[in-house]
């Protein structure tokens, strides 16, 4: 039975995810604005594990007070199918986007009894004039760079327990008001600490359900949910007012985090949604056999 | 206070080996036991119990009262707990230390925290030559772990030093951090003369240098990250006995030369 919030009719279903390994990175600079440069390039190209080998966000932005060298600073998170598959994600935009960002330093941004290389690699960029510096259980390197140096330390934290894939579909009748109450939703979410949405602006208008007509295509368009193919296709979920729709996907370092960031989203939908044509929430599940992890809306709301 | 207290029974005509006594030590073995523990120099000498007036129960922390300079090796090879020391030591305090505290209220010999791997040393008086250095026999001076020392170290300090911090209130003797592979000394007074004979890696951090081997170059003037970072790490581990935080620019002297000159001396810039 399906639930109305607010005028938002809210699906009795779930949202089926994953259980990932992730990461967090600590991105300081001389300011707030080349921290946030450096992690967002960092961070790009970061939506789907599938296609872009990690899923990335910014999680937060610290004040010089949280950050190892008192400048300000950026947490980013990263995502993976395992540990050593986010071992060369971390190298390649660590090495091509945070060493190479005026003034960037880069600190581990995960307390965990597992560790991943952060500096490892990057450190041989020194070409020998590296050194090093432990403090602690720390070791930070310092790559001589033409700025001055590079400090990285030497790992970061890394967690199995991580999730990936919570998700809500908001359903409306009006494409713009939709997409602004997405966007709401997506800054409540922003508000939770350990999750990340991953997607452009943190929203996804390309849902995708498993597998395809063509050989090779591990996924393809939810044609479902696409409002344009309603009553061609043989199962289509939209009713006769959809005019659109648009998934939100969150990855989280911890269970708890997810259902707080599908928590806060769902009630940013609730609170503004229904005068912007939202119409509906519904979930993304493949019923329940291939994700370890269900948030059940009914539970959120 | 709980724990073992040993308290010197007089002034002792002979040396007194302490090496190895620590409280994970001691609360393993009787009060029988512990009074006939060795602390001679050779075989069959002095027994803990004729040196030591020996009070409390074994636990965390054991207390020395009443020490001298005659007391070797205190806190030798420590490993868990708390030492702490009324009175000057004599030579080789921490010794191969890789865990825990020593505290000293007094001065303390030479080679303090040689071959250190670890833990926390905090003399509250003097250090004598070699602080964190090495001994023959060795191949690196202190390996980790941080000393404190609120008065001055002599010569040589760091040799051979391969990590760790040794941070020190006053100055520092001659040759501070001669052959130095790395790990940081950082001398709140000032850097005595000639420091840094042979260092490959490593920093010495102070407001001023007393003179430079011809092997060393002025880097010119930088504002450093990592020393951002040690700031604040030393700040947050340490407290009050931290050194104050350096100024934002610092002149950066590499060394030495005469080797790979990877070393540093950073002092504040003009």
């Amino acid at each position: 039975m399906s639930k109305t919030v607010n005028g938002v009719e809210i699906d009795d279903t779930f949202a089926e995810a994953f259980g990932m390994t992730g990461t967090g990175i600590i991105i300081t600079a001389d300011s707030l604005k080349w921290a946030r440069i450096a992690a967002t390039v960092a961070t790009g190209f970061g939506t789907s594990v599938i296609g872009a080998g990690a899923e990335c966000g910014i999680d937060r932005e610290l004040s010089p007070d949280d950050t190892p060298d008192g400048r300000p600073g950026v947490r980013i998170l990263m995502f993976g199918f395992s540990p050593d598959a986010l071992v060369p994600q971390i190298r390649n935009r660590i090495g091509q986007c945070v060493l190479t960002s005026p003034g960037s330093a880069c600190y581990a941004g995960l307390k965990a009894p597992q560790s991943i290389g952060l500096g490892k690699a990057p450190r041989y960029f020194g070409d020998g004039f590296q050194t090093a510096k432990k403090l602690g259980q720390s070791r930070y390197w310092r790559v001589p760079v033409m700025d001055g140096e590079f400090v990285i330390e030497e790992e970061t934290g890394v967690t199995t327990d991580a999730v990936g894939g919570g998700n809500m579909l908001i359903l409306g009748n009006d494409r713009a008001g939709l997409l602004e109450t997405a966007e709401a939703a997506v800054e409540a979410i922003a508000k939770v600490d350990d999750v990340i949405t991953p997607f452009p602006g943190g929203i996804v208008r390309s849902g995708s359900k498993v597998g395809a007509k063509y050989s090779g295509m591990f996924a393809s368009t939810n044609d479902a949910f696409c409002p344009t193919l309603r009553g061609t296709v043989k199962k289509s979920e939209l009713g006769p007012d959809t005019l659109a729709v648009l998934e939100i996907v969150i990855d989280g370092l911890t269970s708890k985090a997810v259902a707080d960031a599908m928590r806060a989203g769902l009630k940013a939908v609730t609170d503004t949604g229904a005068k912007r044509g939202v119409t509906r929430v519904t979930a993304g599940n493949y019923g329940g056999k291939l994700g370890q992890h269900h948030y059940h809306l009914k539970d959120l709301i | 206070m709980s724990g073992l207290t040993l308290r010197l029974k007089a002034p002792a005509s002979e040396r007194i080996n302490l090496d190895g006594v620590t409280p994970a030590k001691l609360a393993a073995l009787s009060g029988h036991e512990i009074a006939k523990l060795n602390v001679g120099i050779d075989k069959g000498g002095l027994a803990l119990g004729d040196a030591f007036d020996i009070s409390g129960s074994a636990s965390e922390t054991l207390t020395i009262e009443g020490a001298g300079p005659n007391l070797d090796f205190v806190g030798g090879g420590l490993d868990s707990g708390t030492i702490r020391v009324v009175g000057d030591v004599g030579s080789y305090a921490g010794r191969k230390m890789a865990r825990g505290k020593l505290e000293i209220r007094g001065n303390a010999g030479h080679y303090l925290a040689s071959g250190a791997t670890g833990g926390f040393i905090h003399v509250s008086g003097n250090a004598g030559d070699n602080a964190g250095g090495f001994i023959p026999g060795d191949r690196f001076g202190m390996l980790g772990g941080v000393a404190v020392v609120g008065g001055n170290v002599g010569a040589r300090a760091g040799e051979k030093m391969r990590r760790g911090t040794i941070i020190v209130k006053g100055k520092t003797g001659e040759g501070a951090g001669t052959r130095m592979i790395g790990g940081t000394i950082w001398a709140e007074g000032g850097i005595g003369p000639l420091p840094g004979f042979m260092m490959r890696r490593g920093t010495l951090l102070g407001p001023s240098v007393e003179s430079l081997l011809p092997t060393f170059i002025d880097c010119g003037k930088h504002d450093l990250v990592i020393v951002r970072v040690m700031s604040r790490y030393f700040k947050s581990t340490l407290g009050d006995l931290a050194p104050a935080a350096m100024p934002l620019f610092v002149r950066k002297i590499g060394g030495d030369l005469a080797t790979i000159g990877r070393g540093e001396i950073l002092l504040p810039a003009a």
